[in-house]
């Protein structure tokens, strides 16, 4: 076994060998150049997506090269298992992995750490780690694609689909990453025997291949789905191009100007102002309530959801968050001198979050700036380089946005709506007080846009909700108008239902193929992930229809697995397993089973069957 | 071997590719002992049986057994019993000779360094030299030391010549053949060079279309097969009529005849049809082989 790694390693040792100097070469031309701990998201996933490709690759030629029926027989009949012959070829290929794309990460990390005053923090020493688990990943995926039958051995590629899309963060990914090594390894350690074309027979062999090869066909489903969503674009009568939208629906309103969407609220209000509002609202600005984040920072995360550092011109200090430290800590623009840590007031107090810079208030001297952490806002001044606070709402709530409404602040939280006097930001220095609370009439997730003019008593809010409309995660879409009086109280005058403007199949495309796997996948993306209050949703309830329409082909598949199981070399057991399944997940069950036992082996084998798989389990 | 006398064994052994069988209800007994040359024409199922043989292919129906064990639930120490050489030699290119003789006496208990020494000195092998940088003769050579100093039971070279010139031909057999490491075996060797099987086989086994045609010593099959020369003025008797007829020319205005399991008697066969003169000889493994190959192989019609 020992040979063989030595072997393998000696044979990938030239191409290991370059891939490492050339990837430090770049690193290192990168870190010259960039802060490579505080790159934008975007650049991460390009670096995880060359990892992954890199990987892919390796595995392809790899196993490829041994794929050759001579030279696989030559290379798996030996006094070894196939299970160590297989140990042997990965773990070589998995040594090189971590010199090839895991130790310029270290490298470049450690040249940071030491020899510059930048942040590195623990999380940025777990991504060679991370590094490395995608490329193996990969490597694992391209290896599994080049053992078994072709039609069904690319389902590998759905393990990394699932790290691409899954939502945990930090260590919590990298154990999501290492799951799906685990999983991509038993799947390999399970193909790679003699006969290549052999279909799984023992029960957890089935599962760790099945279950990959059906979510396999589901994405192929959604992509199919997808496809036919590009034929209508192009024919042109799509709800998102068409010239004119659906009547009364979500896109009408979201394609309005503020101005309009808030008339068109006001038309279905039955109070005794609305008349008198409209004529304001004819005269006024609409203000359109923003975002300042995009995605809540969490800390640990090994990339950076939001832009961690900013620049103080004046001072010439760039200041980055510190995760490890939870506060903000600074080098010189020019010289890369370090320039100190900076917190919360003069206790240098840690931040409560991390720390998203957004522009200053209106009224605050150019150069200061505001920062977004958690529930709180700060005021950064540039001039005695100190963070006071100055706005913190109640605990639990993500402060999202703030925006100058005439003299006024509002500020948005995944919860409600605050208003602030805007003349006590340059007043003092002390925490400002709301004047206003106005609860979001809805869930954070489905609000697409928010606006507002500012009345002689208060303000007019208009919310719709309308973000999600065109799938099932979202709410039934619909548009709220309320008042925000002056002394605090909050009236809601209108509720414009709005219309879906996709049929009830379309939006629920995702989950009646399977509703089974479609749970998986919701499982699957969410595994160990913080929930982001930004994704939130109120869901409308799902249709009777759609519920028949999942039913009927569950049905379906049920039945064509029982004539389809009869006609397959499975045993008694295995046969029941299958029917079950293909009844409970549906049709991407039915393709499995078609794909893992193919129609060849129905000829003569069905007697031999009978007696060889006696001993076989269910699935 | 556990429970029974033969090293290979299959019984109604078949093997389908869609609607085409490649192993036609073959059964099939291989003594232990002796070199035994499996031949046959391309697509005969040669290289399907040594699949199925070695686990590497599942049988459509029927059994075969490999030293006594299921061919299809070999363990790994079934397999370190077990030499197989191809016509590929295929072996990692990248490694030293060295190396690649060191990986294999770590993975064979029985490893025979004598054995391995033995057939090796035939060749002109650096233990330095990277195996790419190896003739393929001299690749051939290195895997054939490499199999036999494993110490197996049973020796399985598929078409192990395949590719080679004269000069390398002659040394591989030699090394076979002079290798005190194949005497301890049983080999069962697939080729299509007749003048290889007649130098190194003990027993004959000739496939046809999936099927055992023939089974026995070359000489008591090269004694089946008689050439038969009649000088005919007219015509010769319609081919159908002919008894044993394995091949038919006309050559100079004599018509040959390639007849099988035929004695004296097809003498006068040939004279009651018009031969003026009749002589018959013996024919050569080749010839035999392929007249009895030829006979039913598919050719166009108007040939």
């Amino acid at each position: 076994m020992r040979d063989l790694v030595k072997a393998e390693l000696l044979r990938f040792r030239g191409w290991a060998l370059g891939a490492f100097a050339a990837h430090l070469l770049v690193l290192a031309f990168l870190a010259r150049v960039v802060d490579l701990a505080q790159q934008p998201l975007l650049v991460y996933r390009v670096f995880g997506s060359i990892y992954v490709l890199a990987g892919v690759l390796l595995g392809l030629y790899q196993m490829g090269s041994y794929r050759r029926p001579n030279v696989w027989l030559n290379l798996l009949h030996r006094p070894l298992a196939p299970w160590r012959i297989a140990t042997s070829l990965l773990g070589a290929g998995l040594a090189w992995l971590a010199v090839a794309a895991a130790l310029p990460v270290l490298l470049a990390a450690a040249y940071q750490s030491g020899l510059t005053a930048r942040v590195v923090d623990d999380r940025h020493w777990l991504l060679p780690l991370a590094a490395w688990l995608l490329a193996a990943g990969g490597y694992l995926a391209g290896a599994c694609c080049m053992l078994g039958t072709r039609k069904r051995s690319a389902a590998a590629l759905v393990l990394l689909v699932a790290v691409a899309l899954n939502q945990a963060s930090g260590v919590w990914a990298l154990l999501v990453q290492a799951l799906a090594l685990a999983w991509l390894v038993a799947m390999l350690i399970v193909s790679f025997k003699p006969d290549l074309s052999a279909p799984p027979r023992a029960p957890l062999a089935t599962v760790l291949l099945a279950l990959p090869l059906q979510m396999a066909v589901y994405l192929m489903i959604l992509l199919l789905q997808f496809g036919g969503q590009m034929l209508w674009i192009m024919q042109g009568s799509h709800p998102n191009n068409t010239e004119t939208p659906p009547r009364g629906g979500a896109n009408e309103t979201e394609r309005m100007s503020p101005k309009q969407r808030m008339l068109a609220g006001l038309a279905v209000s039955r109070a005794a102002q609305a008349p008198l509002w409209r004529e304001q609202v004819a005269l006024s600005d609409v203000a359109g309530i923003g975002l300042d984040l995009h995605a809540v920072p969490v800390r640990g995360a090994l990339t950076n959801a939001a832009p961690t550092d900013f620049d103080d011109a004046g001072r010439g200090v760039r200041w980055t968050f510190s995760h490890d430290r939870m506060r903000l800590a600074g080098y010189r623009i020019v010289g890369g001198r370090a320039a100190g840590t900076l917190g919360v007031g003069a206790a240098n107090a840690a931040f409560p979050a991390p720390t998203v810079a957004i522009g200053g208030l209106p009224g605050q001297p150019k150069g200061d700036r505001s920062l977004i952490a958690g529930n709180m806002l700060y005021h950064y001044v540039s001039d005695s380089a100190r963070v006071l606070p100055r706005i913190r709402l109640p605990a639990g709530e993500w402060l999202l946005g703030v925006t100058p409404v005439g003299e006024n602040l509002a500020v948005l939280s995944d919860r409600a709506l605050y208003f602030f006097d805007g003349r006590d930001v340059v007043l003092g220095e002390a925490l400002l007080a709301p004047r206003q609370r106005m609860p979001i009439p809805g869930a954070a997730g489905d609000l697409r846009d928010l606006d507002l003019i500012e009345l002689v008593d208060g303000y007019l809010v208009s919310a719709s909700f309308t973000s999600y409309a065109y799938m099932m995660d979202g709410a039934a879409p619909y548009q709220a108008l309320s008042w925000v009086h002056d002394d605090g109280q909050v009236t809601t005058v209108a509720r414009r239902a709005l219309v879906f403007d996709y049929p009830a199949w379309f939006r629920y495309q995702a989950w009646w193929p399977s509703p089974a796997l479609y749970a998986l996948r919701q499982g699957a993306l969410g595994l160990f992930a913080v929930p982001d209050p930004l994704q939130a949703t109120h869901p409308a309830p799902m249709p009777r229809g759609i519920k028949l329409l999942a039913a009927g082909l569950m049905l379906v598949s049920l039945l064509a697995a029982l004539w389809l199981v009869r006609r397959r070399a499975l045993s008694m057991p295995a046969r029941m397993g299958w029917v079950l399944a293909c009844g409970a997940i549906g049709l991407p069950a039915l393709a499995s089973l078609w794909l893992l036992y193919p129609a060849c082996e129905l000829a003569g084998r069905r007697a031999e069957g009978q007696s060889a798989l006696a001993s076989a389990a269910p699935l | 071997m556990a429970d029974t006398d033969y090293v290979i064994e299959t019984r109604a052994l078949t093997r389908r590719y869609g609607d085409k069988l490649a192993l036609d209800t073959l059964d099939l007994a291989i003594a232990a002992g002796h070199i035994h040359a499996i031949v046959g024409a391309n697509g005969a199922g040669k290289s399907t049986l040594f699949r199925i043989l070695l686990g590497f292919l599942p049988p459509s129906s029927g059994s075969a057994r490999i030293l006594g064990r299921d061919s299809q639930r070999l363990t790994p120490s079934d397999r370190g019993r077990i030499g197989f050489v191809n016509e590929e030699h295929t072996l990692p290119s990248w490694m030293r000779v060295s190396a690649v003789t060191a990986m294999q006496r770590h993975q064979y208990p029985r490893w025979n360094q004598a054995a391995f020494d033995e057939v090796i000195g035939h060749y002109h092998v650096l233990p330095q030299q990277k195996v790419g940088q190896l003739s393929r003769g001299e690749r051939a050579g290195f895997n054939l030391a490499l199999t036999l100093a494993q110490g197996p039971e049973l020796l399985v070279l598929d078409e192990p010549t395949l590719g080679l010139d004269v000069v390398a031909k002659r040394a591989f057999l030699e090394s076979l053949m002079y290798s005190s490491a194949a005497e301890s075996c049983t080999v069962v060797y697939c080729s299509h060079q007749m003048e290889e099987i007649e130098r190194v086989a003990d027993n004959l086994i000739i496939l046809e279309r999936g099927r055992l045609a023939h089974m026995s010593a070359p000489d008591e099959f090269c004694g089946r097969v008689t050439h038969w020369i009649a000088d005919m003025p007219f015509a010769g008797p319609p081919p159908a009529s002919v008894p044993g007829l394995l091949e038919v020319q006309r050559i100079d205005g004599l018509h040959h005849y390639l007849v099988l399991d035929q004695d004296e008697g097809f003498a006068g066969f040939l004279r009651g049809a018009g031969a003026r003169t009749v002589q018959s000889m013996p024919v050569s493994l080749d010839r035999a082989v392929n007249g009895f190959l030829a006979k039913n192989h598919a050719m166009p019609v108007a040939a």
